[in-house]
């Protein structure tokens, strides 16, 4: 008996589907890991009492006079706490999304993803969503538990300071695409990662204010987007003093997100090309 | 007096249970004993029963093979032998020395194969590989230099001795692992499935490899998915389920057991379970096994019956109409396959 | 008795003392070697001395203000005048810990995830002699690490090591032993833990927030202090810090040294006697198989 086959054509709405299967996957491979899950809200506390407890050491009647004269607020720890969420996102992409390719590869499921006739940068993209998401729930956590250690006081205009943040986000996530396909294509990609998070933090202002950076080293921070994204929000939520007026620096930010997401898209390509070529999807 | 080089009397082991599993009222743990007479509110903790009296005599020199389904007690009734776990009750003895209260001389007389290619490791190079297990079998330094050369020659691996094995195929890595166990020139050799995941050519290295070593005055105690090569390497077969030895004899005798029984296979299309089930009634049937022939519609049945010559024709009745085609059909005496299907209700590789 | 022991004459096996001693060699250069292999270290080695405190040292700068107001509070809390190497050993000693919590802390781990845990487990070796022997290529890339740490503070961030070299590497020489008695049990504890990382994190994280690795332990609240007495990595980075950026000598750390060696010897007793008991259990469970 002869079976009669038929293709399924792709809708929107079948595309929409396929995303959002994705986006619950990942949502509960999260929450598999209970304690990791909770230890992301609470790492950024850890992290941010040694700087606490420092400018402690440097106030004067409990204020922090000398980081005013840099920064424009002698609130150093919501202007650090600012600066701890920004790490959070940057930690997620590149660790979550840069291993979101590998760690498919490594598990032996990379092959059975890309056998389904969904555009492959969709499962990125599906990825994406689910680190963003579950990126800021930690993210509020996190800003909960530190408004009660130690204080988070912003003066500004909230919603103003998320409008200038959705751009920054959007393009970090574009990154994150051509990150994804790097670390594909690298052997041993954990110090890669390591290190270039690490620098990314450091020289785009989540610990204290770029100005205060030698000039030799000030470039290397004027020429990451994430610096104009911070400051902007910083400039916006706690009144401190900017490189760049505010508007300047979300036109910035909106550039950024469209090359970014260009750019992001385009390696991705090149390199999931290469990898066909070369016929190293099952291999890890 | 019979001289043993593996000798293993009611061993038994118990694992706790996962919630919900497992029996709560007489397999209680010794421990959760205690808790409950000093706590009386305390629950008992429920075990579960991998090993449930296993009995093994391996006389020296010979190969013993150790057939099993998954989850029948094989890996556990190895590892208590080979010193990795504690058994819960019962003894064993491997060359001599009790595996719980001599556990160093266990494991210096024994020469191992468990987890394959897993088990070395892939950043040093198949020399380093041996070199380094060498000194952890307390191999003199003057010695083990030719030791290792030998076996590398042995194996074939001289060309590639020098390169890091995860650039090795698996067959390669395998032959390390083998090297590995050699090393101190062991009386005992445990095996566990030493050519999964091989190909023909490479598992039938192996496999002469073995008989070689059998040759050479080693004992071993083979574990294998493979019946072809239980039944063509083994001495003697213990066939192992639910957590005991079930039957325990040489291939030939095994098969004897089934003699009077005829196995019809057949292959067809378009199989069903309602089909299985019409089958499995007819009189004189006694084991249905089935499994499919790659991605085709074609299915293999083995069918275990009394008198062939009766059943033939209902079997043929039971087949016609209904989508189902017969491509072909044969009579055949029984295999050892047969015999596992016939003891343990399941083929082996379920 | 039905069996009878065979001699093992055969057997090319010659257990003996010296023998004992070539198994755990074998096994430090077996780490040595595979740690070699990974080209990373290179990266690791260099980079990492001065991006992890750069972020602290740049904080402390803005903290000081454009001119040195809030330094001199500083300065008046510490009695260290210079605040980037009093940062520095404190964020380097953190990272010592770290590195150890993760490379022998879950050196067991995985090797059971590769599944070579189990062959070591097979031969005839006493078994502590693994976790012993991956701590030594360790300690040995450790002492690399904080002498270009050391060398990288002079060059880049101008640290001036005015105390005793021979004091900073006695106080490190008594730190040693509280640093990998911990990574010891932590070694055995997380062997069949899900989620291991996270303790790895709390543990790391205890430290980073009580053992003034910026800041003096006075500056915590009071509550918080005896938490800070009882955590040798107190005393390593107050001895170290003391040694090799001050001139007041070994009276100003023989206290710390007295502490230490106490600490030291407790951590590694408990270390072992932990081993041996997860060793004892992995026998009755079947732990090391499974991963």
């Amino acid at each position: 008996m002869k079976t009669d086959f038929v293709l399924f054509q792709p809708t929107l709405a079948a595309q929409f589907r396929a995303l959002s299967a994705i986006v619950r996957k990942d949502w509960k491979q999260y929450w598999r890991y209970p304690l990791n899950a909770v230890s992301t809200v609470f790492q950024p506390v850890i992290w941010l009492a040694p700087v606490y407890f420092m400018g402690k050491a440097f106030s004067i009647n409990g204020q922090a006079l000398g980081f005013a004269q840099y920064s424009g607020t002698a609130d150093y720890m919501s202007f650090l706490i600012l600066g701890a969420i920004l790490g959070n996102f940057v930690n997620a992409v590149f660790w979550g999304m840069g291993y979101a390719l590998k760690n498919d590869m490594d598990s032996g499921v990379m092959e059975s993803n890309w056998l389904t006739p969904i555009p492959r940068l969709h499962i990125l993209v599906g990825r994406s969503v689910t680190n963003l998401f579950v990126t800021a729930v930690t993210s509020l956590g996190m800003l909960i538990v530190c408004k009660f250690v130690f204080g988070f006081h912003p003066t500004g205009d909230v919603l103003k300071a998320v409008g200038a943040i959705v751009p920054m986000l959007i393009g970090l996530y574009g990154f994150g695409f051509a990150f994804a396909g790097l670390v594909l294509i690298m052997r041993e990609a954990n110090t890669l990662v390591d290190t270039s998070a690490f620098i990314v933090q450091v020289f785009s202002g989540t610990d204290f204010p770029v100005t205060v950076l030698p000039k030799w080293l000030l470039p290397i921070s004027l020429l990451l987007p994430l610096t104009y994204g911070l400051d902007a929000v910083r400039g916006l939520l706690l009144k401190t003093n900017t490189l760049l007026s505010i508007g300047a620096e979300v036109v910035l930010l909106i550039v950024f997100m469209f090359v970014m997401l260009w750019f992001g898209s385009w390696i991705f390509y090149r390199i999931e090309r290469r990898v066909r070529m070369l016929g190293t999807l099952g291999q890890h | 007096m019979p001289d043993f080089a593996i000798e293993a009397r009611q061993l038994i082991k118990k694992f706790p249970a996962r919630p919900g599993t497992g029996d709560k009222t007489a397999d209680v743990s010794p421990t959760a004993k205690r808790r409950f007479s000093l706590f009386r509110k305390r629950e008992p903790k429920a075990m579960f029963t991998a090993v449930n009296g296993v009995d093994l005599k391996i006389e020296r020199g010979e190969i013993f093979g150790l057939l099993g389904p998954n989850g029948a007690g094989k890996s556990t009734t190895i590892r208590m032998l080979c010193t990795l776990l504690e058994p819960t009750s019962g003894t064993a003895q491997v060359n001599g020395f009790d595996v719980v209260k001599q556990a160093n001389d266990v494991r210096r007389s024994l020469g191992t194969v468990l987890a394959g290619e897993r088990s070395i490791y892939w950043k040093l190079t198949g020399r380093e590989n041996l070199e380094y297990f060498a000194a952890l079998y307390h191999i003199p330094q003057e010695i083990a230099k030719k030791r290792v050369d030998e076996l590398i020659e042995r194996m074939e691996l001289k060309e590639r001795s020098n390169e890091l094995v995860e650039k090795y195929s698996t067959g390669m890595r395998q032959r390390i692992a083998i090297s590995k166990a050699l090393l101190a020139r062991p009386p005992i050799l445990l095996l566990d499935e030493p050519t999964l995941g091989l190909d023909p050519q490479a598992a039938r290295r192996v496999r002469e490899l073995i008989a070689e070593l059998k040759q050479e005055g080693h004992t071993i105690l083979l574990t294998t998915h493979y019946m072809e090569e239980a039944d063509q390497l083994s001495d003697r077969i213990g066939i192992i389920d639910t957590g005991k030895v079930i039957a325990l004899d040489t291939p030939e005798g095994l098969k004897r057991r089934i003699d009077q029984k005829e196995i019809i296979r057949l292959e067809l299309t378009g199989w069903h379970d309602d089909l299985a089930g019409k089958l499995k009634s007819i009189s004189g049937i006694e084991n249905l096994t089935s499994h499919q022939q790659g991605e085709a519609d074609l299915w293999e049945v083995s069918l275990q019956a009394q008198n062939s010559r009766t059943a033939l024709p209902r079997i043929v009745e039971s087949i016609s109409g209904n989508g189902t085609r017969l491509v072909n059909m044969n009579v055949v005496k029984p295999s050892l396959e047969d015999v596992f299907i016939h003891l343990t209700g399941k083929a082996l590789r379920d | 008795m039905t069996t009878s022991t065979i001699p093992l004459t055969r057997s090319l096996g010659r257990p003996n003392f010296l023998s004992a001693w070539r198994a755990l060699a074998a096994v430090m250069k077996r780490e040595w070697v595979i740690f070699l292999r990974y080209p990373s270290w290179v990266i690791s080695l260099f980079i990492w001395p001065i991006i992890f405190p750069l972020s602290y040292v740049f904080t402390a700068h803005a903290l000081s203000g454009k001119n040195g107001i809030g330094m001199t509070q500083f300065q008046a809390a510490t009695g260290v005048h210079d605040y980037t190497g009093y940062i520095a050993i404190g964020t380097i000693i953190w990272m010592w810990q770290n590195v150890v919590l993760w490379n022998i802390g879950f050196s067991l781990r995985n090797e059971q995830l590769r599944g070579t845990l189990e062959s070591n487990w097979l031969s005839p070796t006493w078994r502590f002699a693994y976790l012993l022997g991956s701590s030594a290529p360790q300690l040995l890339s450790m002492l690399m690490f904080l002498t270009v740490s050391a060398i990288e503070f002079v060059l880049v961030f101008g640290v001036r090591f005015e105390g005793s070299l021979w004091l900073t590497l006695l106080a490190l020489l008594v730190s040693i032993p509280s640093v990998y008695g911990l990574g010891f049990a932590f070694a055995s504890l997380v062997i069949n833990v899900k989620e291991a990382n996270a303790f790895v994190f709390l543990v790391r994280g205890i430290v980073m927030v009580f053992c003034g690795i910026t800041f003096p332990i006075s500056i915590l609240p009071e509550w918080m202090r005896p938490i800070a007495d009882w955590l040798p990595q107190t005393y390593i980075i107050h001895a170290i810090r003391s040694a090799s950026l001050s001139t007041a000598g070994l009276p100003a750390i023989a206290g710390d040294l007295k502490v230490l060696a106490l600490f030291g010897a407790f951590w590694l007793t408990f270390g072992y006697l932990i081993f041996n008991w997860m060793e004892r259990r992995a026998r009755r469970t079947g732990a090391i198989g499974q991963y």
